[in-house]
């Protein structure tokens, strides 16, 4: 049976730590040294889904910006899914997030994601309040608690996009 | 590359790029790859294979083979080290996928907005730091203004509280003494008369001493450094302690050297009150032996040693001596809250000195320090004889008792008295009968005595008010002078010192 092959955008204000995620799905990897991506990095990775069957994931890597340019919302073409990443020790990044998830919503109609609340490791530090995120839970968005330093929540992330995009 | 239509390979040309190395794919109308040329393993594209899907093959093309116009996809970076631009083309013939290295250009703009990345999230962490810092001045700004608000009712506290307890303590003091003056008492009465008076003095040192305390750790206690005689001040020490040092069958000595002059510029209130707590803590803690106070004069330091051979200081304790509070437990039999040894302390050091003690246990302590004390040239004033009964004073005080005691002091003296209630009635009266003098209680009911002073300044009277006041507090002090006082005197009221002031005022008024 041919693997099913989804793709699916990172997407969130710059240093949020897209990039840190996708290393630690992908190659069970992290840094704390910040390299901002400039246009676009791709890789992939096959998961198994609770079913037994498998999916194939190629993750764009968007380089991170409060906004999209033409440029970069050419990248969004043909995503099944988003992963959308905020920063919880920077509150400005929970704003960008959700004018991302507008223009995103526009280029490519309505899309399953995930909005992962990144860094959580870094709790003393933390500008999220469970105001912001229940508010948005009872819209039936799917929010997570993320860290791409310690892997909390990482696997589960994505998974969770893939049976949002399989159901 | 022959392969290329000349448009392409136009289109190409028409590109500004540095290092350019073409490497294209050529994909038919269902999507499968019909040829190759260039690099593409640079970009890790090793294994394509002609007449399959190219989404198999080439994963990034998913999604983008079903345009119309050329798609331009930038900086992608599409595994390895190489970063391309991916121009997909369609055409006639199919769609061109062409990948045009840019990895020079990617590190470049990498690096730039590696900078541009980092300075935000730096002045972002910056200006939270600065807000958290606001908001913790801000709370620290409200902590002390709270902190000024009780500290100030403390204040006012213990103001009233002192004028409340030394107003009625004046009566006391001032009729026990009018009673032993008497002389009529028989032993038992004057037992009783010399046990008020014991308990009373007992009773004012204890206010003075929390009072001054209190003024301490609120740095309101200030030194008024003036003309002493400090021969004088001796003498009377000596006289006031030989009695009670007599009284234990102790020695008790002040040796004066020569060269002390006559007059030294000191705070002699807060002398006097430092060396009191000394030679009263000699005594008290000294049961056999010798209570001797030596003092020597250099160098502009006035410099005074108590010495006793009382029980001694144990080395471990000697570090808490000064402590407020702090009492030894050889103390605990006898009176005292432990607060004289560290006014003392603080007052050496506010009057430009310092004090220490050495002691070891069963020989006694030494109690040693200096003070600042520069010596001043007794100018000789001419001695101006004026009959007290020439002088009229109006004496203000609401309380009936007080005001009818220091009325007898100044009878006795022989001036001539006037009494006004309160303020309001001492402003009239004052305007009408134009005394030479006023002492003037500052809380009264109507109008207080600060009221009564700025009125009388006002209207232009000129002679000296001296003021009574039951607040040993410095601002209070401080005000009742800016406003217009001559004088300010603290409750209880000795009569030696009022009578002193009164003739050193009139004095200075000619």
């Amino acid at each position: 049976m041919a693997i099913l092959q989804k793709k699916i955008c990172m997407i969130g204000d710059f240093s949020v730590g897209k990039t840190s995620l996708v290393a630690r799905f992908v190659r069970q990897t992290f840094s704390d040294k910040y390299l901002t991506t400039v246009g676009v990095k791709i890789d992939t990775k096959l998961l198994t889904l609770p079913d037994g069957n498998q999916i194939k994931f190629i993750l764009w890597d968007i380089a991170g910006s409060e906004s999209l340019t033409t440029a970069t919302t050419s990248y969004l073409r043909g995503s099944a899914g988003f992963l959308l990443v905020v920063d919880g020790t920077r509150r400005p990044t929970w704003d960008s997030a959700l004018n991302l998830r507008q223009t995103v919503l526009k280029q490519i109609g309505d899309k399953p994601f995930v909005i992962l609340l990144n860094k959580a490791d870094l709790k003393e530090q933390w500008e999220i309040t469970e105001e912001l995120m229940e508010e948005k839970t009872k819209q039936g968005w799917k929010l997570l608690l993320t860290s791409a330093k310690n892997g909390m929540n990482v696997e589960q992330a994505f998974l969770e996009l893939a049976l949002l995009m399989t159901k | 590359m022959t392969n290329i239509p000349a448009s392409v390979i136009e289109y190409v040309q028409s590109m500004w790029m540095a290092e350019m190395i073409l490497t294209y794919l050529h994909i038919d109308a269902e999507g499968r790859l019909i040829d190759w040329g260039g690099y593409p393993q640079r970009y890790g594209l090793t294994t394509l294979t002609k007449d399959k899907l190219v989404v198999d093959q080439v994963d990034f093309l998913n999604g983008f083979l079903d345009i119309t116009h050329t798609e331009v996809l930038q900086y992608l970076n599409i595994g390895g080290n190489r970063c391309i631009h991916v121009h997909i083309v369609p055409l006639e013939d199919g769609i061109y996928v062409l990948l045009l290295d840019v990895t020079a250009e990617h590190d470049r703009q990498q690096k730039m907005q590696q900078q541009v990345n980092e300075l935000s999230i730096l002045t972002y962490r910056q200006s939270q730091l600065l807000q958290e810092l606001e908001t913790t001045r801000i709370k620290l700004s409200a902590e002390k203004q709270q902190l000024e608000q009780t500290s100030k009712l403390k204040n006012d506290f213990i103001a009233t509280l002192s004028h409340e307890l030394r107003t009625p303590l004046t009566s006391i003091m001032g009729y026990t003494k009018l009673l032993d003056d008497a002389k009529q008492a028989d032993v038992y009465e004057s037992n009783y008369l010399d046990s008020v008076k014991k308990n009373a003095n007992h009773l004012l040192s204890l206010i003075d001493n929390i009072l001054d305390q209190t003024k301490l750790e609120i740095g309101q206690i200030e030194i008024h450094p003036n003309n002493c005689n400090v021969k004088q001040l001796l003498v009377d020490l000596k006289s006031l302690f030989l009695p009670i040092a007599q009284e234990k069958n102790l020695m008790f000595s002040v040796e004066v050297p020569d060269n002390l002059p006559t007059q030294l510029i000191i705070d002699e209130l807060r002398f006097r009150q430092v060396l009191i707590n000394l030679i009263t803590n000699g005594i008290k803690f000294t049961d056999k032996g010798f209570v001797e106070v030596k003092i020597t004069w250099q160098n502009n330091r006035l410099e005074f040693i108590v010495t006793d051979s009382g029980p001694g200081i144990s080395p471990e304790s000697q570090p808490k001596i000064f402590t407020a509070f702090h009492r030894e437990s050889t103390a605990n039999a006898l009176p005292g809250v432990g607060l004289g040894l560290a006014i003392s302390y603080h007052l050496v050091e506010l009057m430009g000195g310092q004090l220490s003690v050495e002691s070891s246990p069963q020989f006694g302590s030494n109690f040693t320090g200096f003070i600042s004390a520069n010596s001043v040239q007794f100018s000789v004033s001419d001695n101006t004889e004026i009959s007290n009964s020439n002088i009229k004073i109006l004496l203000v005080d609401d309380s009936v008792d007080l005001r009818s005691l220091i009325e007898l002091y100044l009878e006795n003296d022989g001036y001539a008295v006037i009494t006004a209630n309160d303020g309001d009635e001492a402003v009239k009266l004052a305007l009408q009968t134009k005394p030479d003098i006023i002492l003037m209680d500052m809380q009264m009911p109507v109008l207080d005595g600060y009221g009564a002073v700025q009125k009388l300044r006002a209207k232009k009277f000129t002679k000296p008010i001296i003021a009574l006041s039951g607040s040993n507090i410095e601002c209070d002090r401080n005000y009742a002078l800016e406003i217009g006082c001559n004088q300010y005197l603290t409750k209880p009221i000795d009569p030696e010192k009022l009578l002193k002031v009164i003739s050193q005022v009139i004095l200075s008024s000619i």
